[in-house]
């Protein structure tokens, strides 16, 4: 079991240097061609008037064929590592915050890359790559002694409910952040228009269909956590502090999904919407470490 | 076409239905629901907040703040008057608003509108147009078949020497959203039956060896026979079970062994392993040996005034006017040892007896008893049998469940079938094009700023295209988001 959870850590550690690889490759990708050119003109009285100009440009296609192969391998990676901890610890392997952040890197990515794949785009890689560099640089940060596999304490003892209940939740996460990086992407083009980045049309059916992957699955968080809260706390819903902000968030991307059928608000507000919802999540995901009640576990406390 | 028009004024001029209108209106207006939602879920963040550190960190750094965030403590915005006001809003504005939306969605799914006009075609973000080799007739079924495959509806009327064709897929999967907002208002209700009819004991604690009544009218009682638990090396529980058995009336119904995560069930009481902790079994007799007591206490539940590492409890003798308190061996001896004064050791246990009613006695009467040593006090001979432990459980019945199961299903399902059976609707025109038999078509999704409906509708186009073996003509507008007036970004900046 030791050499698996050691083999599992490797594997985290691969992760890192792909998305770190991926990172870099998809901000170039992103940000396209740019060329600098310095001009010095001298005047006839003798002066040196510099000037400086920048050329933008399309992105070259091999950094964007290298960032996918990096995308590619960062999945697999995290996969990986993930599929060799569950093994080690003969569960899904989400009873700390080290063991949900590294199976939230192996699902952001994935589900990243298949948004590629299936909408042919590439530039949101440059704002999710960020958030899975984030979450690796957060990974290293956590003490040491969360890499272990602990046993469960007696209110996780429920596998099955724990497998379904985290993984919609980390599924519902990850979508939600390929959804924010569609919305920087919309807002940028909406006042940029800039002529490599996808149509802002296509940004928000990304948004959009990122949601409607990412709101039901709340919704089943929800309602599991519920089942779950029934046979273990005696309520099916008990106000608890982490139940609440999950039920924010959800409301979050409730009005976002009102808002689309509503005039004037499709599109940039839309937009704004689904990066306040990220936010939400954000503060959903990191309430261990500053709610109290029935979820203050996680390592963190 | 003038006398409806002087009716519909004469009904506005109506203040009652003008009223009426007003409010039927609000509650049916999305960008009301989306204030609503938007309120709710401000005050599900400020009820949130409440259960952390946050408003602390916030009186911290903004002293000022200090009063507000007391109040923000104390505030149960999930039990408050605006929170209760916000949800009933929500929900008639459900109510109001399936009523209105359902006639609309029922015509669009049973009697769409078949004919179009030129102007929508030429005006649709994206539309496409072909001269089919073939006669008008021969067309229009190819097309329906073609698109009938990829399993659309198509209904076809003629207009002139015009063929209008309305293709749509995925038409019943509009009734989804029914069942889903139905969800919402189901769960209300749930919770409503749940906190009106059932109960919930949160404490409900059972010495080793000893029967408790369930009470709320049930006429249940446990007993717990044996309490197991196990440790990990770090000192954190492992697991801990608890055997119980059930009495209804008076007769044995059922025996289980219950963990957390494994509750025990009878009828629609629900017995919830919760904690545990230490508890001690005394039996207490008069002077003339008759006994007073003979059962366990818990520890735990209290703490000794002068330490709180010490547990203790509380023995009630009401037949004599007496009650016992005891204080048990200090939990945790390394802790602040100067304020474990009585400094007892296994076995032991400190007792002062106190007298109950208005003739009380001030003189507290007390002393060190051992395991299984009798020691009189003030009258009475008090044992302490042995040390055991008590099992803290949840009793709770709540009627309510069924009701939330069947609004999570719903919930859930209704979700899945309106976002992934999006309705897909195509509209097209066939005109007879000259001499030789051919056929003009021109078609267009009703897919506004809906980018995915628009590649499905290419998608569309293509297997038409290979269909009927010519090339359709796609005409796209400019990205609707793209606002008039703005231009690429220069490419030298």
């Amino acid at each position: 079991m030791e050499g698996m959870v050691r083999l599992s850590f490797y594997l985290f550690a691969a992760t890192s240097v792909s998305v770190a690889a991926a990172w870099v490759s998809y901000v170039v990708y992103g940000v396209g061609f740019i060329r600098l050119r310095r001009t010095s003109l001298a005047t006839p009285a003798g002066m040196t008037v510099n000037s400086a100009s920048a050329e933008f440009g399309p992105p070259s296609a091999s950094a964007g064929r290298f960032a996918t192969m990096f995308g590619w391998f960062a999945a697999v990676f995290a996969g990986f590592a993930v599929l060799t901890r569950g093994i080690a610890s003969h569960r899904g392997p989400y009873s700390n915050m080290f063991e949900f952040s590294l199976a939230f890197v192996f699902v952001l990515t994935l589900a990243y890359m298949l948004f590629e794949r299936f909408y042919e785009v590439k530039q949101l890689g440059a704002i999710v790559m960020t958030i899975a560099l984030g979450m690796c640089l957060y990974l290293w940060s956590l003490p040491p002694r969360m890499r272990e596999v602990d046993a469960l304490n007696p209110a996780l003892q429920n596998r099955p409910l724990m497998t379904v209940h985290v993984s919609a939740a980390i599924i519902a996460y990850a979508t939600f952040a390929v959804s924010f990086a569609a919305a920087i992407l919309f807002l940028i083009q909406l006042r940029k228009n800039v002529s490599w980045l996808p149509s802002a049309d296509m940004l928000d059916d990304i948004g959009y269909r990122a949601v409607t992957i990412g709101f039901p699955m709340l919704a089943l968080v929800l309602i599991l956590g519920s089942v779950w809260a029934h046979q273990a706390w005696g309520a099916y819903w008990s106000w608890d502090p982490k139940e609440t902000a999950a039920l924010f968030t959800w409301l979050v991307y409730g009005v976002y999904l009102h808002t689309r059928s509503l005039r004037g608000w499709r599109g940039q507000r839309s937009a704004i919407i689904l990066i306040i919802g990220f936010i939400a999540v954000g503060f959903t995901y990191y309430g261990n470490y500053f709610f109290g009640g029935l979820h203050a576990y996680g390592g963190v406390n | 076409m003038a006398q409806a028009t002087l009716e519909k004024r004469g009904v506005r001029n109506n203040p009652l239905e003008t009223l009426v209108d007003r409010v039927w209106r609000f509650f049916c207006s999305v960008r009301a629901a989306v204030i609503e939602i938007a309120i709710l879920a401000v005050l599900v963040l400020i009820g949130t907040l409440r259960g952390s550190a946050v408003p602390r960190w916030i009186a911290d750094a903004i002293p000022i703040t200090g009063g507000l965030v007391d109040r923000w403590y104390a505030w149960d915005v999930f039990h408050s008057i605006p929170f209760m006001f916000i949800l009933a809003i929500l929900t008639i504005a459900i109510t109001v608003c399936t009523m209105n939306r359902a006639p609309g969605i029922w015509r669009t799914i049973n009697e769409p509108t078949i004919a179009t006009t030129r102007g929508f075609i030429r005006n649709a973000e994206v539309s496409a147009t072909a001269t089919l080799p073939e006669p008008i007739d021969r067309a229009v079924d190819d097309y329906s078949a073609t698109l009938k495959k990829k399993r659309y509806r198509v209904l076809a009327e003629q207009h002139g020497d015009s063929t209008h064709v309305y293709a749509d897929k995925n038409r019943w999967a509009k009734l989804a959203t029914f069942p889903f907002h139905l969800a919402l208002i189901l769960i209300l209700i749930g919770g409503i039956v749940g906190a009106r009819y059932g109960f919930r004991d949160k404490e409900f604690v059972i010495p080793e060896g000893s029967t408790r009544d369930v009470g709320h009218g049930t006429g249940l009682s446990v007993k717990l026979e044996q309490f197991n638990d196990s440790w990990r090396e770090d000192g954190i529980a492992a697991s801990y079970r608890s055997d119980l058995v059930l009495y209804e009336n008076g007769n044995e119904v059922k025996r289980e062994s219950i963990t957390v995560n494994n509750p025990m069930t009878y009828g629609s009481t629900t017995l919830y392993q919760t904690s545990f902790g230490q508890a001690a079994q005394f039996r207490v007799t008069d002077a003339e040996g008759r006994v007073l007591y003979d059962d366990s206490i818990e520890l735990g539940l209290y703490r000794a005034s002068a330490n709180p590492d010490a547990p203790a409890g509380v023995i009630d003798l009401p037949q004599v006017g007496m009650q016992i308190n005891v204080i048990a061996p200090d939990e945790d001896r390394p802790n602040a040892p100067f304020l474990d004064t009585l400094n007892l050791k296994s076995g032991q246990m400190y007792v002062q007896v106190r007298e109950t009613g208005p003739n009380a006695s001030s003189n507290l009467p007390d002393g060190v008893v051992v395991q299984g040593q009798p020691q009189e006090l003030n009258g009475i001979n008090i044992e302490f049998v042995r040390e055991s432990r008590f099992t803290l459980l949840q009793v709770a019945s709540n009627p309510g469940i069924p009701i939330f199961w069947t609004a999570a299903f719903l919930l859930v399902g209704g979700l899945v079938i309106t976002f992934y059976f999006p309705h897909r609707r195509i509209r097209a025109i066939f005109d007879e094009n000259g001499p030789e038999g051919a056929t003009q078509v021109a078609m267009a999704p009703l897919a506004k700023r809906d980018w995915s409906g628009q590649r499905d509708f290419r998608n569309a186009v293509t297997v038409l295209s290979g269909k009927f073996s010519t090339e359709f003509s796609i005409r796209e507008s400019t990205d609707p988001y793209t606002r008039p007036g703005d231009r690429p970004m220069p490419e030298t900046a």
